[in-house]
């Protein structure tokens, strides 16, 4: 389980984050929502143990992040920043390879292989990652964070995201968060942060809504999803309907000029 | 099947390249030990050679002499620096994450060269610094100094707890400014002895190399090179960025001061042997990168052969093309690579539109 307690984090004497509490149990897919600037980003790099907070501990396993060395910790938990940039000319396999850079992994060259042919990039795997598009990179990034935790473990490990789907098509999107409802079977634990609500409502377990450096809800997720919650995170009309099929939550945010004439209609 | 082929090639023709990169500077070293003012036939060379490993051998005293005294602490010091500065070149360029970084840019050169220059003028100021440390003195203050200018240079560039490149260049070009400004202060301090140490050795060269300073230089560069060579990793992580190293479990900030202090030691070591020689950091690992890759468990290794083959085959021009004397070697490395940092320029111009 991953532990925050209290975290209390400032950039610039700006307080971005404010006494948040959140657990991250194996088997588990916490999507963390929240418009811009409300400190998903902060809260992720104090996770990922890139930022410390002055005030607040996060633990992995029961074990205080201070207390693990970068090589240990990418042992237990693997992350997939917003974008990386490279420096030098890499092909997409060497990328993904790096992955296992401080993994003790069996079968290094099955891995990548397997890894690499659920995230639709084996194909890509002798081009050179600078030639991509945007959403192939990301695909190429995702199978190194994800290829770090691939072979299992007996102990509990975490994937943490940050807007994994971004630059992605829909159908690339659904099949990346397909792979982590496959994922979190093997007894870890996932935190993604998403800017779509509707991924968000078909594949998560669990939410947490942010706004300014605040949690305006925290809990499962048909508890938290509800139009009030939203309309309080995003300062913005959104309705929650029921998915057709699924019956899981659907997002339906009302267009600008309606939400004018509401406006109107109550002043 | 065919996919696999196709990788099978790739390394194999990494592994194509260092061969490769072993044959050329076989050749290099056998060239360079049998030519100059007197020849020696490559069959002697290797005749002698091997005596020394307890053969019997038919040749002449003056060769054995030539060869073992003149010719080989010299090769031996071109392969070492050459091949110091390229793999240190390499692993600078990994760690800021720029192909334009090269030793003497950040100011590892300059700072060595002030602190070698200081050392000449106010040394005998301080007479219990050669007390101490003895022949290490003038390769120790190179380091210190190369090292200093260095963290300062990097210190100025970081931004945000990022390395900001346009930062990086202008604090390097400034500090060089500075560094080649109290040069020129301290020289106009310095009594005719001092003037005359610091001309000889600033001109850059592997002339006169003789075994002890070889003793001194080859152990302390050879460890640092090995020790460097090991980064590969942590390198090839920096290549995604300083944050996703971290995630896969390199400790940035041991890396960074590991591949500083390291390339400090190798070049500050360099410079006081044989003075600044530019340029063969900067091109050496670029050849690399455009053959084999960007992979530096390669890189590093591949940078290191191929910057100790360039300047052996410099000081080999050097010596050759005007018979009998000699011309700084300095001069041959900034002929050929100027010339291949305006192309280089060039291409990145290109590449950027």
């Amino acid at each position: 389980m991953i532990k925050a307690d209290n975290i209390n984090f400032w950039i610039k004497n700006r307080r971005v984050l404010e006494n948040i509490y959140l657990q991250l149990n194996v088997g588990e897919l916490k999507v963390v929502l929240g418009p811009n600037g409300a400190g998903k980003s902060s809260l992720f790099k104090i996770l990922s143990g890139e930022a410390t907070c002055k005030l607040g501990a996060v633990a992995y396993n029961g074990r205080n992040l201070q207390q693990y060395n970068a090589a240990h910790l990418a042992m237990v938990r693997s992350v997939m920043p917003q974008s990386s940039q490279l420096s030098f000319p890499f092909f997409a396999k060497e990328v993904v390879e790096m992955g296992l850079m401080n993994i003790n992994n069996h079968n290094p060259t099955y891995s990548i292989q397997e890894v690499m042919l659920q995230t639709n990039t084996w194909h890509l795997k002798n081009q050179l990652y600078g030639n991509l598009s945007g959403g192939e990179k990301q695909r190429v990034q995702f199978s190194r964070a994800l290829v770090q935790i691939w072979e299992e473990k007996p102990y509990p490990r975490y994937l943490l995201l940050d807007e994994p789907t971004s630059s992605m098509d829909i159908s690339q999107q659904h099949q990346l968060l397909h792979l982590l409802l496959g994922l979190k079977k093997r007894n870890i634990g996932i935190l993604v942060i998403l800017h779509d609500l509707n991924l968000a409502a078909l594949y998560a377990d669990s939410l947490i809504l942010l706004k300014e450096g605040k949690v305006i809800a925290n809990g499962v997720k048909d508890e938290v999803l509800t139009a009030e919650n939203l309309f309080q995170t995003f300062d913005y009309p959104i309705e929650v309907l029921r998915h057709p099929v699924t019956g899981k939550p659907l997002i339906a945010p009302q267009p600008v000029h309606t939400n004018f004439q509401q406006t109107i209609k109550s002043a | 099947m065919a996919l696999l082929l196709q990788e099978k090639k790739l390394s194999n023709r990494k592994n194509y390249v260092l061969i490769g990169l072993g044959v050329l500077l076989f050749i290099v070293v056998l060239f360079s030990l049998q030519s100059g003012a007197y020849t020696i036939p490559s069959v002697d060379v290797l005749k002698i050679l091997s005596s020394h490993f307890g053969a019997d051998t038919g040749a002449t005293s003056i060769q054995k002499n030539v060869l073992l005294h003149i010719r080989l602490p010299r090769l031996l010091m071109a392969l070492m620096v050459g091949g110091g500065l390229g793999i240190a070149g390499a692993a600078l360029q990994g760690l800021f994450r720029n192909p334009l970084v090269e030793p003497g840019l950040i100011g590892v050169s300059s700072g060595a060269a002030l602190a070698a220059v200081c050392l000449f003028v106010f040394g005998a100021s301080f007479p219990w610094l050669p007390n101490l440390m003895g022949a290490f003195t003038l390769p120790m203050a190179a380091f210190v100094g190369g090292l200093a200018v260095t963290m300062l240079v990097y210190r100025l560039s970081q931004a945000g707890g990022k390395t900001d490149i346009s930062l990086l260049i202008l604090a390097g070009v400034a500090l060089n400014a500075l560094a080649g400004a109290l040069i020129g202060l301290s020289l106009f301090y310095a009594d005719d002895a001092a003037l005359r140490s610091f001309t000889f050795w600033s001109m850059g060269d592997v002339g006169g190399t003789t075994w002890s300073k070889v003793h001194i230089a080859l152990p302390i560069i050879g460890i640092a090179c090995l020790l460097l060579g090991k980064q590969h990793k942590g390198l090839n992580g920096i290549a995604i960025g300083e944050a996703e190293a971290y995630h896969m479990g390199i400790n940035v900030q041991r890396l960074k001061i590991y591949v500083l202090v390291l390339s400090a030691l190798i070049v500050g070591t360099g410079v006081s042997v044989t003075g600044a020689i530019g340029f063969v950091g900067l091109i050496v690992p670029h050849l690399i990168r455009l053959t084999i890759g960007s992979d530096h468990k390669i890189v590093l290794p591949a940078s290191f052969l191929m910057g100790a083959i360039l300047l052996s085959l410099s000081d080999l021009i050097a010596r050759m093309i005007i018979m009998p004397a000699e011309m700084p070697i300095g001069i041959i490395t900034a002929i050929i690579g100027a010339p291949f940092f305006i192309w280089l320029i060039i291409n990145v111009k290109k590449l950027r539109s």
